[in-house]
């Protein structure tokens, strides 16, 4: 196991280094500069990049910056905060958006869940249909479809809670955002588990159990549904990381500070060192995720882990 | 069922603890009160307390006024460190930390007597040194400000062999003569130097208070120290709001209405609209395509912004590659004629843009006259079909062609695709013969092709750095970085050298000279002006003193009142 994960992480390691090559060559061949071009003078433009240290060859910058790196430094921004540490102002952002995309992830989870297993156990009722039509909307309808709506209708009309978020009223201005994020989630979620109970219920070792005179509360949550999480789990690890690396357009309606916003306005800005320390974490957040669901196969499925062990000895 | 009753129960007791939860991990800035709330409390309970809630379009990039660039940022600068003058609703420059001043008759040197009773936050008065500190800081090739050239602008002596590193700092023409008296040495007189004076990079610094920060300093509202009608109280920095209130030991504090000032950065025009709606924001801009819808709502205000929106064309190309023709004066006269303004502005715009039938826009300077500058000048390159024609004939016969292809570049952003359409539609058919290819780039590539003069007629805007028509007219002098099309003509350069050097303190020549020089640039159609730009904002009705000007500081909040 230990060996396992050892080895990737060092090939997280090489990857993030490519990536983080990559987006550094690709940035600089971008036109223009993070300055005001229309304006500046050539030999303002000299001074700026010297104090900067964009004077140097590619490869030397590059270089630099990844030792500044090593020590914690990730630059500071050249626009969207003129020369504020990079460290501080993502550290802020990267709460906001890491709370409210936690919070869309478990609560699409639990409610897609219980769809999934109430449709399941209800097989061709009412309610499954009903719970399949609701996965079908929320697939279907982009997240900022349910913001626009309900910034519109509750936060607007019915003023029922803030119209966007703020730093000092965090609860009641994140529902929103929470809500309309969590409906893909809660729907692919919703789905999967439906599926996935029903061919689960429908195996030997559930008639055994059954016939066992185990309760049906412990054949579902501990026979049935540790069975039909695997691929739940699968699905909802990139799910996570893409909520938690925010929605651009649900931060946007909500004027939430988060980590999509930011990133797209150093693209727009030529804010190199934010875009290419956001991307930095997206990568960690994304590469930590995918090793933390190896692992939970392992724990969740006694399959998977002997298998592992096998094939590791 | 029964699994039923058991989950239910439970899962609504999660959804409650979704409401609630751990404030996220914050920086140790004390942070705003949403608006909604002050906004209804306080000018309820306390009907003394005034609060103006404002929305702003992008974060605030800058608080350090020797590197702020920005609109937005210049204005906050401005509320909470005063300039030596500030600008009077009619666009002259008053008094405010300076409390009088001498020149002497060449106007090459200026003493400012700073107020006796201008403090900081922190006790210590506001001294002479603090601005030697901030102007040296803002030539300092190591600050590298993309402002630096104001003081050039400024003609302070030595600026320019400083910011290019040629000089010490402590070679720049201002000096501490004691606690009080500040003074500065030109290089020639600059009629508009008070003006300049306005603009938030020549603010004060304390010495003390921002070397003790070093890199630190202006980084938050705690490492700001103000000595304004206001003061920061709070920045969410990296978040979308920060706040203002009213500074207590302020000179004037008692001319200062308002009590408090939030800024909420809200960057979907439509959200921005629905804030303004519901109460929670009280000022706030609009976009461009919102301005049709909300023009008849209580509230909404135009504004003239200082941009001028014109056609420059590469008319000295260096290769073959870039030469279409528009070598030929009589082709250029005909393009300019040739689209209808007004169809650009009040069809396809529709925000309060102008027509530009000059180079120097409504409401930029003021001259010795007292008039604004556009009041006293004719109207140049006015849309004329017939004569355009006339013009494009008298071209074909000199360039002995009877068809011209030339490459129209633009901004794929906002609306000016749209406009470049446009005239490519009106200049085809107002022009049989010239043919318009349509090239779009984002905005950073087409200034670089323009910069790099890549490109045969561009579609460009320049926007005004300060109150005077040197901030367009030395754009076209010969060699100049932003004379694109490479434009040169001795009478011009000698009307601009004089207006800068000889002229100088002759005001009325001088301002002979600028007019002169303009219509240089229009009769040669140097450049072929389109529109200028215009655009509105709610101002919530019960708002009073909320002016905008075109050129350095927006908008001065000392000057507003609230009553709602």
């Amino acid at each position: 196991m230990f060996k396992y994960v050892l080895k990737r992480v060092l090939i997280s390691v090489v990857t993030v280094l490519i990536i983080l090559a990559v987006l550094f060559t690709m940035l600089h061949s971008m036109p223009g500069s993070p300055f005001n071009d229309e304006k500046i003078t050539a030999v303002q433009r000299a001074n700026l990049e010297a104090k900067y240290g964009l004077d140097k060859p590619l490869p030397v910058q590059f270089v630099n910056y990844l030792k500044a790196m090593l020590s914690g430094d990730f630059g500071v921004s050249y626009v969207i905060q003129k020369n504020m540490p990079i460290a501080s102002l993502l550290r802020a952002r990267i709460m906001v958006s890491i709370r409210i995309g936690v919070q869309a992830v478990a609560l699409g989870t639990l409610i897609g869940l219980l769809m999934g297993i109430v449709a399941a156990m209800k097989r061709n009722s009412f309610l499954d249909t009903f719970a399949t039509v609701v996965s079908v909307i929320g697939v279907a309808f982009p997240s900022y479809v349910f913001a626009m709506a309900m910034s519109y209708f509750i936060g607007f009309r019915l003023g029922w809670l803030p119209l966007l978020y703020s730093t000092a009223d965090a609860a009641r201005s994140t529902v929103m955002p929470t809500i309309s994020l969590s409906m893909f989630s809660m729907a692919t979620v919703a789905r999967f588990a439906r599926t996935e109970m029903v061919e689960v219920m429908g195996s030997d070792y559930m008639l055994l159990a059954d016939s066992k005179g185990i309760s049906s509360f412990r054949l579902l949550g501990v026979h049935g549904l540790r069975n039909a999480l695997i691929p739940i789990v699968t699905v909802l690890a990139p799910l996570t990381v893409e909520l938690m690396t925010g929605s651009l357009v649900v931060e946007q309606i909500f004027a939430i500070p988060g980590i999509g916003s930011l990133l797209v306005s150093a693209i727009q800005f030529n804010d190199y060192n934010v875009v290419l320390a956001v991307v930095f974490v997206y990568s960690i957040m994304f590469i930590s995720v995918m090793l933390i669901v190896d692992i939970l196969y392992g724990v969740i499925d006694p399959r998977i882990r002997l298998a592992k062990e096998d094939a590791s000895t | 069922m029964k699994t039923w009753k058991k989950i239910l129960p439970l899962l609504l007791a999660l959804l409650m603890l979704a409401g609630c939860g751990a404030p996220a991990a914050q920086e140790t800035v004390p942070v705003p009160a949403a608006p909604a709330d002050v906004a209804s409390a306080d000018t309820a309970e306390d009907g003394d307390y005034k609060v103006l809630n404002v929305g702003r379009m992008a974060e605030l990039f800058d608080m350090d006024s020797t590197i702020a660039t920005e609109a937005d940022c210049l204005e906050v600068i401005s509320a909470i460190i005063e300039p030596l003058f500030v600008t009077a609703a009619d666009g002259t420059p008053v008094n405010a930390l300076c409390a009088s001043y001498e020149t002497n008759e060449e106007s090459t040197e200026y003493v400012f007597h700073i107020r006796e009773d201008a403090n900081w936050m922190n006790g210590v008065p506001v001294t002479a040194d603090d601005f030697v500190f901030a102007w040296r800081r803002l030539v300092d090739p190591v600050t590298a400000s993309e402002y630096s050239f104001m003081m050039e602008v400024a003609a302070v002596k030595n600026a320019t062999p400083i910011i290019s590193g040629e000089l010490p700092i402590e070679e720049l023409g201002v000096s501490a003569v004691d606690s009080k008296t500040l003074k500065v040495e030109l290089d020639h007189p600059v009629s508009y130097f008070l003006n300049l004076m306005t603009f938030p990079s020549f603010c004060p610094i304390n010495e003390a208070f921002a070397t003790e920060l070093g890199s630190e300093y202006a980084l938050g509202a705690d490492k700001l120290l103000c000595c304004g009608p206001f003061y920061m109280s709070a920045w969410d920095v990296g978040g979308n709001t920060y706040q203002l209130k009213k500074n207590p030991s302020y000179y004037d504090a008692d001319k200062v209405n308002l009590d408090e000032i939030n800024f909420q950065i809200i960057k979907d025009p439509q959200q921005t609209m629905l804030a303004y709606e519901n109460g929670t924001l009280d000022y706030v801009r609009l976009s461009g395509d919102q301005i049709v819808k909300y023009q008849t709502m209580d509230g909404f205000t135009r504004i003239e912004e200082g941009y001028l929106w014109y056609l420059s064309p590469n008319l000295n190309p260096k290769s073959e590659k870039y030469s279409c023709g528009l070598e030929n004066e009589n082709l250029r006269m005909a393009i300019a004629l040739s689209y209808d303004k007004d169809v650009i502005c009040y069809e396809i715009l529709q925000d309060g843009s102008t027509p530009a039938d000059f180079a120097i826009p409504n409401r930029l300077a003021i001259g010795p006259d007292g008039k604004d500058f556009r009041e006293t000048s004719p109207l140049y390159l006015q849309t004329d079909k017939a004569k355009a024609q006339e013009y494009w004939e008298a071209a074909k016969k000199e360039l002995g062609v009877d068809e011209v292809t030339i490459e129209l570049l633009y901004d794929d952003s906002d609306s000016t695709p749209l406009i470049a359409q446009f005239l490519q539609s009106e200049i085809e058919n107002n022009l049989p013969g010239v043919h318009i290819n349509l090239k779009s780039q984002p905005k950073k590539s087409r200034t670089e092709l323009m910069q790099n003069r890549e490109y045969q007629l561009g579609l460009t805007r320049w926007g005004p750095d300060y109150a005077d028509p040197m901030t367009y007219l030395d754009m076209w002098t010969t060699g100049s970085t932003y004379n694109y099309g490479e434009w040169s003509n001795e009478e011009y350069d000698k009307l601009i050298a004089d207006a800068n050097g000889d002229l100088a303190n002759r005001y009325e020549e001088r301002w002979e000279a600028l007019k002169q020089a303009e219509a240089l640039v229009m009769e040669h159609a140097v450049i072929l002006p389109v529109y200028q730009k215009g655009t509105a904002a709610m101002v919530r009705p019960g708002i009073t003193g909320l002016a905008f000007f075109p050129v350095g500081v927006g908008t001065i909040y000392k000057d507003v009142d609230v009553n709602f």
